[in-house]
């Protein structure tokens, strides 16, 4: 397939919404692969990256959001198992719904071909017209997490 | 009849680890009698069911939804056959959505409301502010997988606070299937009336427009009114896995309080002057604590 667009950015600790780049199919595709990653080391945090002080900060949050008193343990065990950088992608092929992968991966496909699609994308024939790309950014636990999209058509 | 239906499952479309077929499969064999598709944010399992169901013979019926599954919470669409952006959402105003939901012809309702979210699961929370309920159709009052005190029980008590309030929201329990590890006995499930052979979209339609649906574990409370008085019964609806307790309890929570009568001989009356403007009954095996909990059903409103 040729590469028809090619983007990448960064994304900062903290943010949610959304980010959306619209790429103008100038001739028609029958396959189209849209990638996206992000930096997996950033995805989750490592040992070393449950400091004191981040500790102290989920206690904290849990403290107040949820009323709930937890240990140092448990906030470690949140901080390593459930903190995680969340970000997936939708797609639309002029304004009409193609699909969106919404799986805790940071190396994705969003890959059509003819009568087949990645979980989550619904086949299409023709890829012609105005293809926009959301990327769904639900959560960032680090600063300058990068990512990468491509889009590649035949 | 009463109709079972789960409300709220995934495939591997979405997040789960289970794939349309599996689906099927899992709730034809637990004897369901409709059940939905919902997976987070995309449609694309829909055509998948749907080709199977229609070429093949099969016991259930599929609803083909979707859970919108947003940065501040998860709005669950068991109908949802025509896809609805909701790039704009508002945490100040998700009613937007709900409405532009309806619009498409939707059934609408707020997921596990008070799951954990942040810094646990970011956006599993409720956390959008709704004022006007008009397009809302029901609160999932019970997701089998959340924890009962932590998350359920502020959903229960959020559903009764508006109930109470005047609000006419259904309450409806959600399954949220992700795996063959979730197992559906002594689970809560959504109960409605229906005929046999009877549209199954038209009768939740039906059911939530007139907030008639259970949310039981396999023993409904039915109520009537009739002669100035209500009848309450027990009915069993032998969902696969159900235990019956030696004991039944039923309460009826009312804004001055909740009362409590033994329900184990299966039936009761109660004159229509001692009810409340709105009551809520539920029904408990043995004492009327959250653990015991059996059955929501529908609101009475005198």
């Amino acid at each position: 397939m040729n590469e028809l667009y090619h983007v990448e950015g960064i994304v900062n600790r903290g943010f949610v919404g959304q980010i959306t780049y619209m790429v103008c199919l100038e001739k028609p595709c029958t396959k189209l692969d849209i990638h996206f990653t992000f930096d997996r080391r950033k995805r989750k945090y490592s040992r070393s990256e449950a400091t004191p002080e981040r500790i102290a900060e989920t206690i904290e949050v849990v403290r107040r959001d949820y009323g709930e008193e937890i240990t140092e343990e448990r906030a470690k065990e949140i901080i390593l198992n459930d903190m995680k950088t969340e970000i997936h992608t939708l797609a639309t092929l002029n304004d009409e719904f193609i699909g969106c992968i919404h799986k805790q991966l940071s190396d994705r496909h969003m890959l059509y071909d003819g009568d087949h699609a990645s979980d989550g994308c619904i086949p299409c024939e023709i890829f012609e017209g105005v293809l926009k790309v959301t990327v769904l950014v639900f959560n960032v636990i680090k600063d300058n997490t990068r990512y990468k999209l491509t889009v590649s058509g035949e | 009849m009463f109709k079972r239906y789960e409300l709220h499952n995934h495939t591997d479309q979405s997040d789960a680890k289970i794939t349309c077929r599996e689906l099927i499969g899992i709730m034809e064999a637990d004897g369901v009698d409709c059940f939905a598709i919902t997976d987070h944010n995309t449609t694309s399992g829909q055509p998948i069911i749907r080709k199977i169901l229609t070429e093949e013979d099969h016991n259930v019926k599929c609803l083909y939804g979707m859970e919108y599954t947003t940065y501040y919470g998860h709005i669950v669409c068991p109908v949802l056959e025509q896809y609805v952006p909701w790039d704009s959402i508002n945490r100040h105003k998700p009613e937007l959505l709900f409405e532009a939901c309806k619009k498409a012809d939707a059934i609408t309702g707020v997921a596990h409301p008070f799951s954990y979210g942040d810094p646990f699961a970011r956006g599993c929370r409720f956390e959008m502010t709704i004022t006007d309920f008009t397009n809302v159709d029901y609160i999932e009052i019970i997701n089998n997988p959340e924890p009962l005190h932590e998350v359920n029980e502020p959903g229960i008590l959020w559903w009764e606070e508006l109930v109470l309030n005047g609000e006419k929201l259904s309450a409806c329990a959600g399954m949220d299937l992700h795996t063959f590890k979730d197992k559906m006995a002594m689970k809560f499930a959504t109960y409605l009336e229906g005929t046999d052979g009877g549209d199954a979209v038209l009768e939740l339609r039906t059911a939530l427009a007139q907030q008639r649906t259970w949310v039981s574990k396999g023993m409904l409370v039915t109520w009537e009114i009739a002669d100035e008085s209500v009848r309450f019964e027990l009915c069993n609806v032998n969902k696969r896995g159900f235990v019956p307790p030696e004991r039944y309890t039923l309460t009826l929570k009312n804004r001055d309080g909740t009362r409590e009568f033994d329900l184990t001989a299966g039936s009761f009356t109660l004159p229509l002057s001692e009810l409340g403007e709105v009551e809520i009954p539920k029904l408990y095996g043995g004492e009327p604590i959250l653990e015991n909990l059996i059955c929501v059903a529908p609101v009475i409103r005198k």
